[in-house]
């Protein structure tokens, strides 16, 4: 095996265009620090911040070990805090991962704080036995250690190595924090016979980026079987190699790095924030044998298909076949087979909020248990669609709050949910989502609209778009007469389409029909309601009607000859949903978007008009979204009409300004009160 | 009929469970249990769950030893109710749990299921800032997909923790309905029960027996409807029947304690910290350094008060006995952090050396906490502070603030009782409240309207007492550019931009301020119709209408924040503008405070506008709560008046 790996030709195996890093310094020597790094003025981004990483410098190699290889990891931080709400950065978790045996070990922790006492430095070291492991979960846990002696001004620096038997992820790299970073810099050094994707992320430029060749070489034991099959490695008497060869080294840097912050209308923190995953893609200890750890998304649907908690869980029978046998002789129509089949899986089993790829539990105990991850349950659904007579496959995909699919890039762990899709003959797939029983199947989940989905199948899958089939549209209504005195009576409906239709259920569904009413007063205090009624909860094929009869008092005074309306301001939402100035990050709304409201006012035989608000017509460029304002008279009764479309899902930090905009013209107009005159 | 009916359910279900549900086979033929049909219409009433039956048992086994059992069977009518069908059991390193078990049945009566050991997950449960605590829970869940369904769970855990006894108040929510509870407390003779009754209905007071030589106290709570929570009443737990429960001796990993009174409570408290106050020749010479030119005793321990707040963090470590045992001030002294506990006691360690007495004293922290009852000695306590006692007024310290201003406890600690920890035992004294008059916010605002209706405003605030205490906290606690989007949400404004903003902390009077200083634009500010401008005067100090009321007032009315507003704006607007309407002034004075707003027209035609509310706190009357609602709707009402401006025909 010694002398192969020497004949490996690492250019032929890599197949990547190498260009070459000089062979830099590293950025960081633990421990060394001069006087002049306290200075926080030369730091960029240090104005306003709590603290500034001054170096974030983390290696991750691969070594061999007892029959196998490991991922270390090793990393040096250095970090200045600027006052007091960056004290919070001396206390650091590293999270470790273990399953089955194989773990990440945490090894080689040291630290220092370092105070400038006139020019001298003092230093603090860590005492190193002083961590806390804090187990989250089965496989998750967390060591904790803080600095000591931390003052407004103090650096903090602490290095620690991380040892890892899983090989199928080396350790990703945030860039990017909640402070600003003044260096942050990644390397690899990867032996030719193991491969990884990289799966960037974030918005932000490398300052350095590149890669070079470079001689590498590990120890590694092979442990040696006697003829009854027993390993003897444990014993020490394994066979002791030195492996030598060439290796990539990687190397990604960003200098000056701005804090993130979290906006309004995002997908996830991840999507946006500057980073870098990575997923085994080849195994390479024969060239002409590679071992395709991931390659193809054709191969990642097949194999999934062979997963014990994913493909297994399908075969056979549906704990609900009978019912579903029923429901195939019932619905001739498969559109509507498919939704029986929805509503009868929803009936006997509750989504328990957790976003899952794998179905843990057996489909059969799923059932038994009457609460699933949305993998259970959807997988549940699969086999009883199929059960149903329906041509149903899983698809997956990746949840708004796990971030974007890249789909140039095929790794398996981009994805954390899966629905159902079923073929449909001349439509495209209908997708299908037993986790929200308010919404109508066929309409997936808000969380679910986030580009594409994979539909998994024996003879290689394809790409489904998750676009939503429907828009997020909220229409009012109003009737209203006003009276001699100034006050209006009449009656007012609200219509919620779409995915405004499932939002809306959603939260009478949480808070109970009562609260939901009850609050819908609170939101009018002026007003006195009357027969107040939510429809068509239960009809998921229809919009969802809030109705009722009002009342708003008058506002006139009685020496007043004027009285001023702002009848628009009534019926629609006052606030600027874009309350920042500023946008760093695109506007992800997942749906289309449509507000329309439209009021009637009949006047008395006392009241004319004086003056009423101007029309008034806002569109964004290329048509992406439109305002349109109207106020008619036609005899005693005036038409006042609002209405706001959006016309994309996504809009760019550039195109913000004019979004905002579009929504400060609307809440502005709809200000603006109707003017009347007393007649007699 | 209705047997008849039962039995062919029951064996119809069997010769399904037979054919394919076999895990269920065993429950078939067994009676069914808590069918929904038997909860009384009362009980359903304003409910999302109903507590059919809930039993707990605390049996106190020695002074340092106590096992408690709970079985709780809960019907959960809707979604609402959803909490109900999960049992959380925390347990720590002093607390094991010995099971939890639970079946969940239909609407019927029929098992669903039962929990496995596999179904049960087990979950950190550490505070936000803590580096380390042992806290976790175990929980089982039985939520199920159609309602209603009946959650029976079963736990016990045991305790070598007997600081706490757990409080028995079943129906501790908002609409939940109770159909029956018991207690049953059982305790050797040589440590008999304290206990203290609060809100029993009638005749539901303690029954005492003896059980050979061991006591049992016994209660029960039978039909109690669902209760909702009026807006501004006192928190749910000072509305429910409740029995508190207490040790007379207890014991915590070999320290054992009295607490039939405060004095016994507050000595162990003492004891468990005595002698971790010894600090280094150099770091006592450090302090008497810094306080040699300082005469005035309370400039002294301002001095050393900001040494602590400059030297050290907060970080929480709690561990067994840890979580009442301070780490010695030397340790504080290497590495500059520590909890509430372990800086208290460094920072008294800090005033002796400069030659100031001081006591540790145990408080309830948090905003809104309920009060101590002081009748009732027992472990009502979540924090510690520090006393320094003086001539004049008494300085108190929060020491785990690194930016609160130097003796101000604000709503956190503020106006309630403290248990001083003193070398004779505990002594419950009070901490300093701040009245309406200090908790003030000051402002001015210089507004320019432009002949579109676009405002641009300068404004300046000054904010004090508890009316600073969340932008103090602000200031320290997040980056610019966060204190400026917080700012956005405070403002309410329908569109606003912020274009310059400041905050000014100032640390140095008797009590904290905070000047905020905005320049905003204000896009539309006021609405252009033809020929008139319409504006409403109250920039920025609009008061919500008050919450509804839900059908005749049962509870008292309770306001939590004394406070005083001030505003004054200006506003410029267009030359050829005069005013069609200019709202009455208004004047409103109650037993709830008195409001004031009036604006007027200038002579150089600069409208101004000025406001002031003052509001106590207390407790009042439900009588009285139309009377309060009448006055924050007026005072609502007032807050969004109208002023109309009109030019002339061109």
């Amino acid at each position: 095996m010694l002398s192969f790996l020497r004949q490996i030709s690492l250019a032929a195996v890599l197949g990547i265009i190498t260009h070459s890093v000089s062979a830099q310094d590293e950025p960081i020597k633990f421990g060394k620090l001069d006087a002049t790094a306290f200075k926080a003025s030369q730091y960029k981004g240090a104005e306003g911040a709590p603290a500034i990483v001054l170096c974030d410098f983390g290696t991750s190699r691969i070594v061999g070990a007892e029959d196998g290889f490991k991922a270390v990891f090793e990393r040096v931080t250095r970090v200045l805090v600027l006052n007091k709400a960056g004290y919070e950065q001396a206390t650091v978790a590293v999270p470790l991962y273990h399953h089955e045996g194989k773990e990440e070990e945490l090894l080689n922790l040291r630290g220092f704080t370092y105070n400038l006492v006139g020019e001298k430095i003092e230093k603090q070291k860590l005492d190193a036995k002083a961590t806390f492991e804090e187990k989250l979960d089965g496989r998750h846990s967390l060591r904790k250690f803080s600095l000591p002696s931390v003052r407004e001004g103090s650096i903090i620096e602490y290095a620690y190595t991380i040892k890892s038997d899983f090989l199928f992820n080396l350790q990703d790299w945030q860039f990017q924090r909640d402070i600003p970073v003044a260096w942050s810099e990644y390397r690899t050094i990867i032996p030719g016979f193991f491969q990884y994707k990289e799966i960037p992320h974030g918005y932000l430029p490398y300052t350095t980026q590149g890669r070079d060749i470079v001689g590498y070489s590990t120890g590694y034991t092979q442990s040696a079987s006697d003829s009854y099959g027993t390993l003897s490695a444990a014993t020490g008497s394994g066979n002791q190699m030195l492996l030598s060869g060439k290796a990539v080294r990687s190397v990604w840097a960003m200098q000056n790095v701005p804090a993130f912050r979290e906006e309004p209308f995002m997908t996830t923190r991840n999507d946006y924030l500057a980073g870098i995953d990575f997923e085994l893609d080849k195994i390479v200890f024969d060239p002409d044998r590679p071992q395709q750890v991931t390659s193809t998304w054709e191969k990642i649907g097949s194999e999934l298909l062979k997963e014990e908690d994913f493909g297994v869980r399908l075969q056979g029978r549906s704990p609900l076949h009978n019912a579903a046998e029923v429901l195939k002789a019932q619905h001739t129509d498969a559109s509507a087979r498919a939704a029986a089949v929805v509503a009868l899986v929803q009936g006997k089993v509750r989504y328990n909020g957790q976003e899952r790829m794998y179905a843990t539990t057996p489909l059969r105990r799923v059932v038994e248990q009457g609460q699933a991850s949305a993998a259970e349950l959807n997988l549940l659904l699969v086999q009883t669609l199929r059960d149903a007579g329906l041509d149903a496959h899983p698809v997956l995909l990746s949840t708004r709050s796990h971030g974007r699919i890249q789909t140039e890039v095929p790794v398996l762990s981009q994805f954390n949910y899966v629905v159902a899709g079923v073929a449909v003959p001349g439509q495209p797939e209908l997708l299908l989502d037993a986790t929200e029983p308010l919404a109508l199947p066929g309409t997936l989940p808000e969380r679910c609209l986030n580009g594409q989905g994979r539909l998994i199948t024996s003879d290689g899958g394809k790409w489904v778009p998750l676009a939503p089939r429907q828009r997020h549209a909220h229409f009012t209504t109003a009737q209203l007469s006003l009276d001699a005195q100034g006050a209006m009576r009449g009656n007012m409906r609200e219509e919620y389409n779409g995915y405004a239709g499932l939002a809306e259920r959603n939260k009478v569904a949480a808070s109970g029909e009562q609260a939901y009413l009850k609050a819908l007063a609170q939101q009018h205090p002026d007003w006195a309601l009357s027969g107040t009624k939510v429809l068509n909860l239960e009809k998921l094929d229809q919009a969802l009607l809030v109705e009722t009869n009002l009342t708003v008092p008058s506002s006139a005074t009685d020496a007043a000859q004027q009285l001023y309306l702002p009848v628009m301001q009534l019926f629609t939402a006052a606030q600027n949903p874009f309350a920042h100035a500023e946008r760093t990050f695109p506007v992800d709304f997942g749906t289309l978007q449509e507000f329309t409201t439209s009021v009637q006012l009949t006047l008395p035989t006392n009241f004319a008009v004086e003056e009423l608000p101007k029309s008034a017509q806002v569109e964004l460029p290329n048509g992406h979204g439109r305002y349109l304002y109207e106020v008619k008279q036609v005899g005693s009764t005036l038409h006042l009409t609002s209405r706001m479309q959006l016309r994309k899902t996504q809009y760019l930090p550039h195109e913000y300004p004019a979004l905002r905009e579009l929504f400060t013209r609307s809440v502005a107009k709809h200000a603006e009160p109707l003017v009347l005159r007393r007649t007699n | 009929m209705s047997l008849l009916g039962q039995h062919s359910i029951s064996s119809r279900f069997a010769l399904a469970a037979a054919l394919c549900l076999g895990p269920l086979l065993a429950q078939a033929g067994q009676p069914l249990q808590w069918p929904v049909s038997s909860i009384p219409a009362a009980l359903r009433q304003n409910a999302h769950a109903v507590i059919r039956q809930q039993d707990d048992i605390l049996t106190v086994k020695a002074a340092g030893r106590m096992v408690y059992t709970v079985h709780r069977v809960v019907t959960v009518l809707d979604e609402q109710g959803d909490n109900w069908g999960v049992a959380v059991v925390p347990y720590d390193k002093l607390t094991q749990v010995s099971y939890l078990r639970g079946t969940v049945y239909d609407a019927d009566g029929r098992v669903v299921r039962t929990l496995r050991t596999a179904d049960i997950k087990d979950y950190s449960n550490v505070s936000g800032a803590s580096l380390f605590e042992d806290n976790r829970v175990r929980v089982g869940d039985l939520r199920q997909p159609r309602y209603p369904y009946t959650a029976d769970f079963t736990y016990e855990y045991s305790s070598d923790n007997t600081l706490n006894f757990p409080a028995w108040s079943p129906q501790d929510e908002e609409h939940v309905s109770l159909e029956h509870a018991t207690l049953r407390v059982t305790t050797p003779p040589e440590l008999p029960l304290r206990y203290l009754e609060e809100r029993l209905p009638q005749g539901g007071a303690v029954t005492k027996s003896q059980q050979g030589n061991q006591l049992v106290y016994a209660w029960q709570l039978t039909s109690l409807p669902a209760l909702e929570r009026e807006p501004y009443s006192p928190p749910l737990a000072e509305q429910v029947p409740t029995v508190y429960t207490a040790p007379t001796a207890f014991e915590v990993q070999g320290h054992r304690g009295d607490m039939t009174s405060w004095q016994g409570l507050g000595k162990w408290e003492y004891d468990l910290n005595q002698d971790r106050a010894e600090l280094s020749p150099e770091i006592k010479a450090k302090v008497a350094a810094l306080v040699k030119d300082i005469s005035e005793p309370r400039q002294r321990v301002r001095k050393v008060y900001e040494y602590l707040q400059n030297s050290t963090r907060y970080v929480s470590v709690q561990l067994g006995i840890g979580g009442w045992q301070a780490f010695p001030a030397s340790t504080v002294a290497s590495t500059g952090y520590g909890d509430c506990k372990a800086l208290s006691n460094y920072c008294m360690a800090l005033l002796r050396a400069a030659g100031v007495e001081s006591f540790c004293a145990m408080i309830g922290a948090g905003e809104q906490r309920a009060a101590i009852r002081t009748s009732f000695p027992s472990n009502q306590f979540n924090h510690m502070i520090l006393c320094v006692p003086m001539p004049k007024d008494t300085v108190w310290l929060e020491c785990t603030s690194q930016s609160e201003a130097f003796g101000y406890l604000g709503s956190f600690t503020g106006g309630r009782h403290a248990l001083l920890l003193t070398p004779q035992g505990g002594k419950l004294v009070r901490t300093p409240s701040y009245a309406a008059a200090v908790n003030g916010q000051f402002r001015n605002a210089e507004v320019v309207i432009d002949d579109k209706g676009h405002g641009r405003a300068t404004v300046r605030t000054l904010s004090s007492g508890l009316q600073q205490d969340a932008l103090a906290q602000m200031i320290s606690a997040l980056p610019a550019d966060e204190q400026r989007k917080r700012a956005y949400a405070r403002l309410g404004l329908p569109t606003v931009t912020i274009e310059q903003s400041s905050w000014q902390p100032n640390r140095q009077g008797a009590l904290p301020a905070v000047t905020e200083r905005l320049t905003l634009a204000l896009p539309s500010y006021a609405s252009l119709t033809g020929r008139r401008l319409f504006l409403v005067p109250n920039l920025l100090n609009r008061l919500p209408p008050p919450a509804p009321s839900v059908g005749a007032r049962q509870t008292p009315l309770v306001l939590h924040l004394p406070f005083t507003d001030a505003d004054t704006v200006r506003f410029k607007v267009p030359a050829d503008y005069k005013p069609e309407s200019v709202p009455a002034p208004v004047q409103l004075r109650t037993a709830f405070g008195s409001y004031e707003a009036q604006v007027q027209v200038l002579q150089d035609g600069t409208i101004q506008y000025i406001r002031r509310l003052q509001m106590p706190d207390g407790h009042f009357e439900a009588a009285q709560y139309e009377a309060y609602e009448a006055f924050r709707q007026r005072i609502s009402k007032a807050d969004r008046m109208q002023l109309v401006l009109v030019r002339p025909e061109s």
